[in-house]
């Protein structure tokens, strides 16, 4: 049983490493702009076939094609998105935004349906099957590998975030968008890089869940849900508190298996993030406010 | 000019009664209970999304809920007719159920949250087998005269379409209306001027949950198999989002025109073939990016849809007339 617990255990705080990847990406996005990115979702979906042309079709690392190849060509694809598409409705109501975030998911999937169809797709790697032991835990490589990709990501990140000038930049336009525009940042160009970011996150997570599970093109919108979920529990701005929410729902869906039949599994993070809403009504603004409120000046 | 808009709302309400006689049975009868059968779903969509300003992607729970009360109550011997009010009401109690905590949120965030509450229940449906059957679905007995019976489900989905549409314009009229429009514009000072938002929004969100049951009670009794892929499944949603927004979100008329629209876009879609260059497409291959498309082109172009588009029409034809007049006279 304590065995059973261990690998249980194990394997969420892997899986924590790619829920909370893909978060970041929508935390990002959210942050800068107030806009919820619902391509998001498809941004995670493309992401897995990218991969999956590139190990598959072009055999190429499957560690060098979603670290070196993935994020890059994604960034652009954001930069693309917020210039043509987010930025003519910015000042339209969120709604606006939403809706139209939506209809570039439908797309997405659609495009990805008419290249690859619908059929399920996995990536089997040499490192798929390798496992080692510690004590009676077995550990899989794979998993580690990219729980260790996803963490170290995240890391730099944090470094790039809290460094740079453009980091810098940008955590100032998630606090305040006017004040950094007075400050003299160009907050235009903070959003297409936000929005850059938070895509590559997307495709980068999308990849690296497409060496551990199978997807289809209609794969991305559980792991969404999800990606909400914790952004909900662990607050926009927070670092740590992005690692912390996917460590807590990863957890509570590893544990559910104990109740719940595997096939129930998404509900769980429907539950968790209608108790994290109501625990912290308002949602994700009720959780800002709480924090500004409590800013020392 | 009254007395011609009269007319012709008089030529096609004798038109749609006459469908089913000349033509029983016929596609154009098909298409006539599908189009009611849309036209109920986008004013329902409507009453939340449109008017109270809060976008659901989770709508199709409704109808699912709507489609198994029905045919569950049905296959236990209940009265067939009699389950239609039973699975409105199943449906907007469920309604209740989900709203109570998610319409704390607002706008994106509810929006977000309906996705779950779609995916959630869909789940349900799938793993709760005894009640639902699982995946495989539920199929009900077939009527004996299926002719006459389905001839009567299109004058009873017509019956419906227009309740729905007195409810959507005694709504548009009344303080409650007002209210959700107040809540659509600033829901910070529509509670500050007194209006209750929460409990505004719970009601509408019942009262579209108790049509969108009704359409989806008309459904599974029209089709007479229903399994958790179509009564619960995403693009359902999908188009009750597309249709009020096709033809003008939070108007009285363009959830209906949008509806009446997507149908025959649906239909062509879903039958049509295309032949370029040798290789032969089926357009049904195309269908969510035909409807991402019309979603984003709306939303950056009109974002009020066709009745946007008509009103800046109509402005434009008015202002050049306006401008003739002036040359005229001044020529």
């Amino acid at each position: 049983m304590t065995t059973d617990l261990a690998i249980l255990l194990v394997s969420a705080v892997l899986v924590a490493g790619v829920y909370a990847t893909m978060s970041y990406g929508l935390a990002l996005i959210f942050g800068v702009m107030k806009v919820i990115n619902l391509s998001h979702a498809g941004a995670v979906m493309l992401g897995a076939y990218i991969a999956y042309v590139l190990i598959v079709g072009l055999r190429m690392n499957p560690f060098i094609a979603t670290v070196l190849v993935v994020p890059p060509l994604f960034f652009l694809l954001g930069v693309l998105l917020e210039r043509v598409f987010v930025r003519p409705v910015r000042k339209a109501p969120p709604i606006a935004s939403l809706l139209l975030l939506f209809g570039v998911w439908l797309m997405m999937q659609n495009i990805a349906y008419i290249i690859w169809t619908g059929e399920v797709r996995t990536i089997t790697t040499p490192y798929t099957m390798m496992r080692f032991k510690v004590g009676e835990v077995p550990i899989n490589v794979n998993r580690l590998a990219v729980f260790l990709v996803g963490a170290i990501t995240l890391l730099l990140l944090h470094q790039f975030m809290t460094r740079t000038y453009l980091g810098k930049a940008i955590r100032a336009t998630a606090q305040d968008s006017t004040a950094a525009k007075l400050a003299g940042i160009n907050t235009d160009q903070i959003d297409m890089v936000a929005f850059g970011l938070g895509t590559a996150l997307a495709g980068m997570a999308g990849a690296l869940t497409s060496l551990i599970y199978a997807f289809d093109p209609n794969f991305g919108g559980s792991y969404m849900l999800k990606s909400f979920c914790i952004v909900v529990l662990g607050g926009v701005e927070s670092f740590l508190g992005v690692a912390l929410g996917s460590l807590i729902l990863a957890l509570a869906e590893a544990l559910s298996v104990l109740w719940i039949r595997a096939g129930m599994q998404d509900f769980v993070s429907f539950v968790v993030l209608i108790v994290a809403l109501l625990v912290t009504p308002g949602g994700l603004p009720g959780l800002l406010q709480k924090r500004y409120a409590v800013r020392p000046r | 000019m009254r007395a011609a808009r009269i007319l012709v709302f008089l030529g096609v309400l004798i038109l749609l009664v006459l469908i089913p006689v000349v033509g029983r049975g016929t596609y154009f009868q098909h298409l006539g209970f599908l189009t009611f059968l849309f036209i109920i779903l986008s004013v329902g969509w409507n009453l939340v999304g449109g008017y109270a300003g809060q976008v659901s992607f989770g709508h199709v729970v409704f109808f699912g809920i709507g489609a198994y009360t029905t045919a569950i109550l049905w296959l236990r011997g209940i009265p067939q007719l009699l389950t239609i009010p039973l699975a409105g009401i199943v449906a907007a109690l469920y309604g209740l159920l989900w709203g109570w905590p998610c319409l704390r949120l607002r706008g994106p965030y509810f929006s977000i949250a309906t996705i779950g509450v779609g995916e959630a229940t869909r789940l349900l449906a799938l793993n709760l087998e005894n009640l639902t059957g699982g995946a495989g679905g539920l199929t009900l007995p077939t009527p004996e005269d299926i002719h006459f019976y389905l001839a009567g489900f299109y004058y009873l989905a017509f019956l419906l379409m227009v309740g729905s549409l007195l409810i959507s314009a005694w709504v548009r009229n009344s303080r409650f209306g007002l209210g959700l429009f107040a809540i659509r514009m600033d829901e910070d000072a529509a509670e500050a001027l007194g209006v209750h938002a929460f409990r505004y929004k719970i009601l509408a969100l019942l009262l579209s949950g108790f049509l969108v049951g009704l359409a989806g009670s008309l459904y599974a009794q029209y089709i007479l198999y229903i399994d958790p892929g179509t009564v619960f499944g995403f693009s359902m949603s999908v188009n009750m989002i597309l249709m009020p927004i096709i033809g003008g979100i939070g108007t009285l008329w363009g959830p209906v025109l949008g509806a009446v629209i997507f149908t025959v876009i649906q239909d062509r879609i879903m039958t049509l073939s295309l032949n370029l260059w040798g290789f032969s497409f089926k357009l049904v291959q195309f269908h969510l990016l035909v409807y991402g498309a019309l979603l984003v082109l709306i939303i950056l172009f009109e974002p009020r849809g066709l009745v946007g588009l008509a009103e800046r029409v109509h402005r434009r034809i008015s202002r050049w007339r306006q401008a003739r007049a002036v040359i005229e006279t001044a020529g």
